[in-house]
């Protein structure tokens, strides 16, 4: 975890002078130092409760108990990838909705933003799968769980892309104005592409959350990771061992998605300069 | 640096004999087109921000040809006078027009006639994420629709004309001001606009830096381009300008020759102002 915190920071900031160097450098042995002690204690809270008994681990020597998380983990992850797809085109639109020189599209754009931003994408999950199907629309469970988490995250994606797009100065639209370039043009030439690079790791943050969101797939009774491990809990009364592990497989993922934005952001060769304060995580 | 080392130094670097006949050159040019429709035209051009009454009924005619000075005090309306030209601001009343023809209020039009006019800003507004290059060939490609390749020579060409083409595959960061204004303008130019805006051009520039944009301007003018210029300086509006407008309160106080201007100001506030930037 301690190391997901470092990267994080080097995506967000400049690199720092010696001063801050020695700080950090001091910082992660200190975190590190309570991270292993933290653990220490787990491990004893496991061993005075008897968690660390054969039974509740030796569930993870068998290639079956692995093949049946590893396909909820490509549920997940298919869960996950189409769900972020989906959010991130209907982000753009109803960005581009709400910045739109009609009137009612905007005012339209912003209602359904707010209304995926403020409402609990487990609400939404709940009327995707007990509301909708009462009007006769039959739908995948796959279906029930990717699309809410897709329009609770595009409303967010959205307000990041507006973000991105504010912060674009002036003068460049000015700019593209003054060379005869049509409204359309300016922004998929000149205003996207510099907006875009500002808000990636924005972006990332809520892939993140997009990943988390996924967890709830129990609610459709969706194969994902989650809902595997939970199969696996109540077949062999494993319950703290196997979160245990499956809790390291999601960091895992998430830290894995926080290096990726590492890599973009370096590959663009930008440096960030904002951070969305609306980040949820 | 002060006004008058300026003078020396823009004048320095260009033969002395050629001045006369250049300016001849420009002013009969004026002069001959001025029973036909002037190339840009304002009449009673009036514009409020909120309760600010910024453009007081501005009647102006700017001719084929013809090089305009603007100069007045901050926030008498210097800005805002061009930016209205092509419709980065709008007017809330009177009539702005382009060869005779009034400024399209939006859409495809309004586009197509702002790619008649270039514009060159105070702080440049390179689009930052392109090349050089790629900043020139944006507008041909773009709004003209030629080929890359035609628009690549094309822009290498004007690159080459003010001074940069070696730095044609860097990005706008890392030239210096001086250069960036340079493709600032080479841009414009790659429209082939039939008149050019300058907004205080070379304000933002290390003073080491502005001749070099001046020596590109005064080569325009040289070459008939059309252009209304905000500037306060007065060794580059002595020798290119055909007039000067000088702007106090969102009105225009005086309108004069160079010489007579800048010599013999009619109004106190002109004077106050020239002495102010005349240095201390
Ligand atoms: N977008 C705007 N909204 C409100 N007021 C504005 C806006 N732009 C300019 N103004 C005001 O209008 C007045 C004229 O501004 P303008 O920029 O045209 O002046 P200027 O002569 O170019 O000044 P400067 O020499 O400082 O550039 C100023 O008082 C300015 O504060
Ligand atoms: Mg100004």
């Amino acid at each position: 975890m301690s190391a997901n915190v470092t990267s994080m920071r080097d995506v967000l900031y400049e690199a720092p002078g010696p001063k801050m160097r020695r700080r950090i450098i001091i910082g992660t042995v200190i975190s590190l130092i309570v991270v292993l002690i933290g653990l220490a204690l787990i491990i004893r809270q496991f061993y005075v409760t008897g968690q660390l008994a054969p039974r509740y681990w030796e569930l993870f020597l068998k290639p079956t108990t692995w093949a049946f998380l590893g396909r909820g983990f490509l549920g997940t992850i298919q869960v996950a990838v189409t769900a972020g797809a989906i959010a991130l085109v209907l982000g753009m639109v109803l960005m581009l909705g709400r910045i739109s020189k009609i009137a009612p599209l905007r005012v339209v754009s912003r209602i359904i933003i707010d209304f995926f931003r403020g409402v609990p994408s487990l609400l939404l999950i709940y009327f995707f799968f007990l509301v909708i199907p009462k009007y006769g629309i039959r739908m995948p469970s796959f279906w029930m769980l990717t699309l809410p988490v897709a329009f609770a995250a595009s409303g967010v994606l959205a307000e990041v892309f507006r973000a991105g797009v504010n912060a674009v100065p002036k003068g460049q639209t000015e700019a593209a104005m003054s060379i005869g370039m049509t409204d359309g043009k300016i922004m998929s030439k000149i205003v996207l592409p510099q907006a875009l690079k500002i808000v990636i790791p924005s972006l990332v943050s809520q892939l993140v959350v997009v990943v988390k969101d996924t967890t709830v797939a129990y609610v459709v009774s969706y194969p994902d990771l989650m809902q595997n491990a939970r199969v696996l809990i109540t077949n062999y009364d494993v319950l703290v061992s196997m979160y245990f592990v499956i809790a390291i497989i999601y960091i895992l993922v998430n830290f894995g998605i926080n290096q990726l934005s590492i890599w973009m952001a370096r590959r663009s060769g930008t440096r960030i300069i904002t951070r969305n304060t609306e980040d949820p995580i | 640096m002060t006004e008058d080392q300026r003078i020396d130094t823009v004048s320095s670097t260009h033969d002395a004999g050629a001045q006369p006949s250049i300016e001849h050159a420009a002013s009969s040019a004026a002069e001959q087109s001025s029973s036909s429709v002037p190339t840009i035209e304002m009449r009673h051009v009036d514009k409020h921000f909120g309760d600010l009454h910024v453009l007081r009924d501005i009647n102006l005619r700017v001719e084929k040809g013809e090089v305009l000075v603007v100069i007045g005090p901050s926030g008498s309306g210097k800005s805002t006078l061009i930016r209205t030209i092509n419709r980065l601001e709008t007017i809330d009343s009177g009539e702005i027009l382009l060869e005779g023809k009034t400024l399209p209020l939006e859409g495809k039009e309004l586009a197509a006639l702002r790619s008649e006019v270039g514009m060159v800003f105070q702080s440049f507004n390179l689009f930052a994420h392109k090349t050089i290059l790629e900043n020139v060939t944006m507008g041909p490609i773009q709004v003209l629709g030629m080929p890359k390749k035609e628009a690549e020579e094309k822009a290498m060409e004007l690159l080459k004309r003010v001074g940069v083409a070696e730095q044609a595959a860097k990005v706008p960061a890392q030239l210096s001001g001086g250069q960036q204004q340079r493709v600032a303008i080479a841009r414009s130019l790659a429209m082939n606009p039939k008149a050019m805006l300058f907004d205080e051009p070379t304000s933002a520039l290390d003073p080491e830096m502005i001749n070099e944009v001046l020596e590109v301007m005064v080569e325009l003018a040289q070459g008939g381009m059309t252009m209304i210029v905000v500037t306060h300086e007065m060794n580059f509006a002595r020798r290119v300008a055909n007039r000067v407008i000088f702007m106090a309160d969102g009105q225009i106080v005086e309108e004069d020759t160079p010489a007579n201007f800048f010599d013999n100001p009619k109004t106190d506030r002109a004077r106050d102002f020239l002495d102010s930037i005349k240095g201390h």
